[in-house]
């Protein structure tokens, strides 16, 4: 007979390629479960489910997991690591696992990976954590704030730091909850073919819930459902998944019709194809990305949607193409980010990140700023966004960017609903943060070039003499 | 070790009746021993003697907890129900639902000749009902609740690198 497949082995094996050979959790899992398609639909959502909550809480398993064990988890073989996280998350997560089920087989999964050596260790652990759960003792948030927010919403301590230090200790623990919340899945209506109220109508009928998002008409927030493509107003091309933060890119764009835009980092290409249906048919969007195979992707989607101004193309944000010198009305240059606001999606992302990699994505961003900018025209507009939170991808890159080149900051007022308007929106950009926002954690500027006249002066300064707030 | 070559699904030894062992001699102990050696090198959890060709009422077994070494075995008692996927080293690549009891009682002599009785759940009773099977001339597939599935694309084991 040979092996069956087991589970909790698919799980930890998931989890070392996620935590020790650096593969991105929602790939690594979907992989799989398109490879597991035949198991049963209890196993698949057990795999989804272990393997998500272990990411999500690591810090706090890794805690608990110290208050039982003599060998601090950083020391441990990273297979029995992960061996015990997961069985820690069920312990604590899960009630529909018995606790002897998932000390069991963590013992035999032990013994079965070679590590017979081991299965008293791990035994040993998991028992002791099994029995004493409810007795240990967490940081005291009065006495190590950050330590407390770190071991109870699992974020890394150098984060929480940068953010206390920006946005508060309140706001900050706002940010860590929401990012542990169930959330509905933002859809854009595209209101060309289907009207809104058919729209909700199919989808009611669906069997699905639906509610109208707050930030943009056309923006519905669905819940209740299994699988996005059975559902009917997704099939017809009447919705498409984009997050309301991406959104509202498009509005702050806010193109006329007839211009020319280019989308310099455009990959999955959600924002170019809003744009595009903004534009109504006319002018041009091109979207370009650096990989074949995600321009590929786009020009599929393109397709799909029947747009005629848009093409998508193989171009390196990094490399200066001549021939877009000066040519643009918008360049969007939605960069390459820490992705620090959409935690909640893809939980791996706060243990990947840290200050050296930050550093480099920064030099990043600065380079295709100073490469694509010279494609706006003169009056054109540049639109500056990122999935992150905190002032170094965003306002600090901003402020170098105003020092170097000629643009200013412009009112993005104009563009989006009152809920979000404030001092830095009248300023020229947004900083989205989830738990306070209702949206992924975003930021999005909007630049003007100065035209040629104009180019000596109001550097550094947003519309109205408003200096970039918030820093 | 010695690799012994495994049947596949067609080959008429799997479809017969084995003959009980009566005497185990050195040459059923170094059956025993390849078998093993087969088995653990296809990353199986059991096989029976037909599967390389012998037909003879052998059966080595281990699902992970060691080596368990059946010659002439006979259930004695049955219970409960488990219902999950199995797959044969005689299929490689595919596998199926069957459902078995959960509990089995077996009797059986080892390869020093002596008698025992072993009781196993879950995955051990699973195994041996199909290693059984396979003594009686029986694959699982004809136990298979719907169709076979393809399962040849599974990741290899993660290396135990320390």
């Amino acid at each position: 007979m040979t092996k069956p497949v087991n589970i909790r082995e698919i799980c930890l094996e998931i989890l070392q390629e996620i935590t020790e050979e650096e593969a991105y959790s929602h790939i690594v899992l979907r992989e799989v479960l398109e490879k597991y398609q035949y198991l049963e639909k209890r196993d698949r959502a057990f795999i989804s489910r272990v393997v998500e909550g272990t990411l999500e809480h690591m810090i706090q398993l890794d805690y608990i997991i110290e208050q039982f064990s003599n060998v601090p988890v950083y020391n441990m073989k990273p297979l029995i690591r992960n061996l015990l996280r997961m069985s820690v998350y069920q312990l604590k997560y899960m009630d529909s696992v018995p606790d002897s089920a998932a000390c069991n087989e963590a013992v035999k999964l032990a013994q079965r990976k070679g590590f017979y050596n081991l299965k008293g260790f791990v035994n040993g652990v998991l028992r002791s954590t099994a029995r004493r759960l409810s007795q240990v003792r967490y940081p005291d948030p009065a006495k190590e704030p950050l330590h407390y927010l770190s071991v109870k919403y699992s974020f890394p301590v150098w984060m929480l730091e940068k953010w206390v230090e920006q946005y508060g200790y309140e706001v900050t623990e706002k940010i860590c909850l929401d990012s542990h919340m169930e959330k509905g899945t933002v859809v854009r209506c595209n209101l060309q073919k289907a009207s809104k109220e058919e729209i909700i109508a199919s989808l009611t009928q669906d069997g699905i819930t639906v509610r109208q998002h707050p930030y943009l008409d056309y923006a519905l927030i669905l819940s209740d459902y299994n699988y996005m493509r059975a559902i009917t107003a997704f099939k017809n091309g009447w919705i498409q998944v984009q997050d309301i933060s991406s959104m509202l890119v498009a509005e702050i764009a806010a193109p006329n019709w007839g211009e020319h835009c280019i989308d310099v980092c455009a990959a999955p290409g959600g924002k170019a194809l809003h744009i595009a249906e903004k534009l109504m048919g006319s002018g041009y969007v091109e979207a370009r990305d650096i990989s074949e195979y995600k321009v590929q992707l786009m020009q599929e989607n393109i397709e799909r949607t029947d747009a005629i101004n848009i093409r998508a193309v193989v171009k390196d944000a990094t490399v200066v193409d001549e021939a877009s010198i000066r040519s643009a009305d918008i360049v969007l240059a939605d960069v390459p980010c820490s992705g620090l606001g959409v935690i909640g999606k893809k939980q791996d992302i706060k243990y990947k990140m840290s200050v050296q990699r930050q550093q480099d994505i920064i030099r990043l961003q600065r380079r295709i700023l100073s490469v694509v900018q010279d494609y706006v025209k003169p009056g054109g507009v540049l639109i500056y966004s990122t999935c992150t939170i905190g002032a170094d991808e965003n306002q600090y890159n901003l402020k170098w960017f105003l020092e170097n080149y000629p643009f200013r900051l412009e009112s993005i007022d104009p563009y989006i609903c009152d809920a979000l308007k404030s001092k830095t929106t009248k300023g020229g950009y947004i900083q989205l943060l989830p738990g306070i926002h209702e949206s992924d954690g975003f930021f999005i500027a909007r630049l003007r070039r100065l035209e040629e006249t104009e180019e000596v002066q109001g550097e550094g300064y947003g519309e109205d003499g408003y200096q970039i707030a918030g820093l | 070790m010695a690799l012994r070559q495994i049947r596949i699904m067609g080959d008429e030894k799997l479809e017969k009746v084995c003959r009980p062992v009566k005497e185990i001699t050195d040459r059923e102990r170094e059956l025993v021993r390849d078998m093993l050696d087969t088995m653990y090198d296809a990353n199986g959890v059991g096989l029976a003697a037909p599967q390389v060709g012998i037909l003879k009422r052998i059966v080595v077994i281990d699902i992970g907890e060691g080596p368990v070494v059946m010659i002439n075995p006979e259930i004695l008692e049955t219970s409960g129900e488990q219902t999950g996927q199995e797959g044969c080293l005689s299929l490689p690549g595919q596998a199926g639902i069957v459902t078995r009891p959960n509990y089995v009682k077996v009797r059986a002599t080892d390869e020093n000749g002596e008698e025992y009785e072993l009781e196993g759940t879950e995955l051990m009773a699973r195994a041996i009902c199909h290693e059984c099977d396979h003594l009686d001339g029986i694959m699982y597939v004809t136990r298979v609740e719907g169709n076979l599935f393809d399962v040849s694309d599974q990741p290899e084991e993660i290396e135990d690198e320390e």
